[in-house]
């Protein structure tokens, strides 16, 4: 008898959660396109990016409201409520990240034409947005696997780009008096910001899987409440 | 006591006598009070067995039917869970060769001890069927009234009036029979003939309710009038609900017991009792899991 019950739905099931997982992989190469932009101040592909958020949000609609039904027709339990609960937290996630992507691309023209104002911000900026791909692709690894070790590593990986986040505010205090250095400066600043929050979306997909393991959900991290 | 009494232990408190609840005054732990102040009561199931025979149909059960809540007895057909509800007030014993081993408690008292009277026992510990089934020629009045008739020896008519009338009120079908209470039982839909056998069954003020599917046989409408009423009577009563909609249980019941069947022959068992909610979103064994998430019959 065994596996041989509501197959049809366990499949739904599944396919939904590859394809909100999937969400992910459109989220990654978003971020690398935006880190390109940034690198050659590249309005073209940034407007590419703000386009292409639509099938991001597309991938949301449609994740969400196939979740919706499953939970209107199958009455889901036990593991799997708890599944499709932290899938839905997930596609908000995964379309909060785009939305970040989006926020930093329209700031490109902001920019200008002239080279960037500070050579050692555009790194660090770019080495965030690395290190946040790293932190989606481990996401993702980690909710496949159901791995809460793995889930819970993102913290510290988290912790990385927090850093650099800081290292760029440091830098741009230190960015001198020019004006128009200084406007730079600051719109760099707010895609930096754009990173982080990306990043910190990844760590709540982490808080997820342990959710869905475990059938408690606790914040790995509490802002208000900062362990340090 | 019948077929039970050689084979299980004797206990003292199981010497003592059944009181209805009027003269009970040796309730050791203080019950829950319900809004009339009326306590309910507490099952207590220690390491019960129950056989037809040569059969053993579950095996070592401990639980606790908890006063003032709905608790839930699930599992697949077969695996004991409704033979387990009628040992519960000794329905069980009237299959012949049926017979039980441990010892089940009503606020401590052994209902299996040796002076205990059954049909005293079935009276405390009332029980509502699968498909309704009131006494189809008697009146809707004398379907209700039919539990004091027999307990109770002669009651005056205005008291009898007073009980009928509560008991319908009680189970919500009041308004809908008042003015043809002389009209037979068997005259109403199935879903308010399942409401008289529920005011029947609260006519003779027992303390513990024990239904066996009682939705089964009714419209999903009608299933939720009596989901909604099984929540008022948990105010006044013990409920052990035996039920196989998962949606029932998980809606209606504050306490899930999962009972499961290892396999065809095997006794049933008692894997996971909980609080409903616990068993719906994170159960602890994974039998409930597959069984609540409608992976396995």
């Amino acid at each position: 008898m065994p596996g041989g019950i509501r197959v049809e739905y366990q499949e739904e099931l599944e396919r939904l959660e590859a394809s909100a997982l999937g969400g992910l992989d459109l989220v990654s190469s978003a971020v690398s396109r935006t880190l390109e932009a940034i690198e050659h101040q590249d309005v073209e592909l940034a407007q590419i990016v703000v386009a292409d958020d639509d099938r991001i949000d597309g991938r949301y609609l449609e994740v969400h409201q196939a979740l919706i039904t499953l939970l209107a027709t199958q009455s889901p339990v036990a593991t799997d409520l708890r599944l499709i609960s932290a899938l839905l937290h997930v596609l908000k996630n995964v379309e909060r990240m785009g939305d970040q992507c989006v926020n930093i691309c329209k700031m490109i023209p902001l920019t200008g034409n002239e080279p960037p104002a500070d050579q050692e911000m555009v790194k660090l900026i770019l080495a965030m947005g690395g290190q946040s791909k790293t932190l989606i692709s481990q996401a993702k690894r980690a909710f496949e696997g159901r791995d809460i070790e793995l889930a819970q590593d993102l913290v510290r990986q988290d912790d990385v780009v927090d850093n650099l986040n800081r290292e760029c505010f440091r830098l741009a205090l230190e960015i001198g008096d020019d004006a128009d250095k200084r406007e730079w400066a600051m719109t760099m600043l707010l895609g930096a910001r754009a990173i982080e929050r990306i990043a910190d979306n990844a760590v709540d997909i982490g808080e997820q899987v342990a959710f869905v393991v475990t059938g408690l959900f606790r914040e790995f991290e509490d802002a208000s409440h900062p362990v340090r | 006591m019948g077929a039970a009494g050689a084979t299980r232990a004797e206990t003292d408190v199981g010497d003592a006598e059944m009181k209805p609840p009027t003269t009970s005054t040796q309730s050791t732990s203080k019950p829950a009070a319900d809004v009339d102040g009326r306590p309910a009561k507490t099952i207590e199931a220690r390491g019960v067995d129950l056989f037809y025979g040569d059969f053993h149909a579950v095996e070592d059960v401990t639980m606790t039917v908890e006063p003032n809540k709905v608790t839930a007895l699930i599992g697949s057909s077969g695996c004991g869970k409704t033979t387990f509800l009628r040992s519960l007030n000794r329905m069980h014993e009237l299959t012949a060769s049926a017979r039980v081993e441990g010892e089940i408690t009503l606020d401590g008292q052994d209902i299996y001890g040796s002076k205990v009277d059954p049909v005293q026992v079935r009276r405390l510990i009332g029980m509502v069927f699968q498909s309704p089934n009131p006494f189809p020629t008697m009146s809707i009045y004398d379907n209700v009234a039919a539990g004091l008739n027999l307990n109770a020896g002669r009651v005056k008519k205005s008291e009898k009036d007073a009980i009928v009338e509560r008991s319908l009120r009680g189970a919500h079908l009041w308004n809908e029979v008042k003015d043809r209470l002389d009209k037979p039982g068997s005259s109403l839909s199935g879903g308010q003939q399942q409401r008289l056998c529920i005011a029947r069954a609260i006519a003779v003020e027992p303390e513990v309710l024990l239904m066996d599917e009682p939705c089964s046989a009714l419209d999903p409408v009608a299933t939720l009038a009596i989901e909604d009423l099984i929540g008022e009577l948990k105010n006044k009563f013990t409920i052990a609900i035996v039920t196989h909609n998962m949606q029932q249980a998980s809606r209606a019941s504050d306490i899930t017991a999962f009972f499961n069947l290892e396999e065809t022959g095997k006794p049933g068992r008692l894997v996971e009792v909980g609080p409903t909610e616990k068993i719906f979103t994170s159960p602890s064994q994974q039998a409930t899991e597959d069984y609540v998430s409608g992976r396995f019959g």
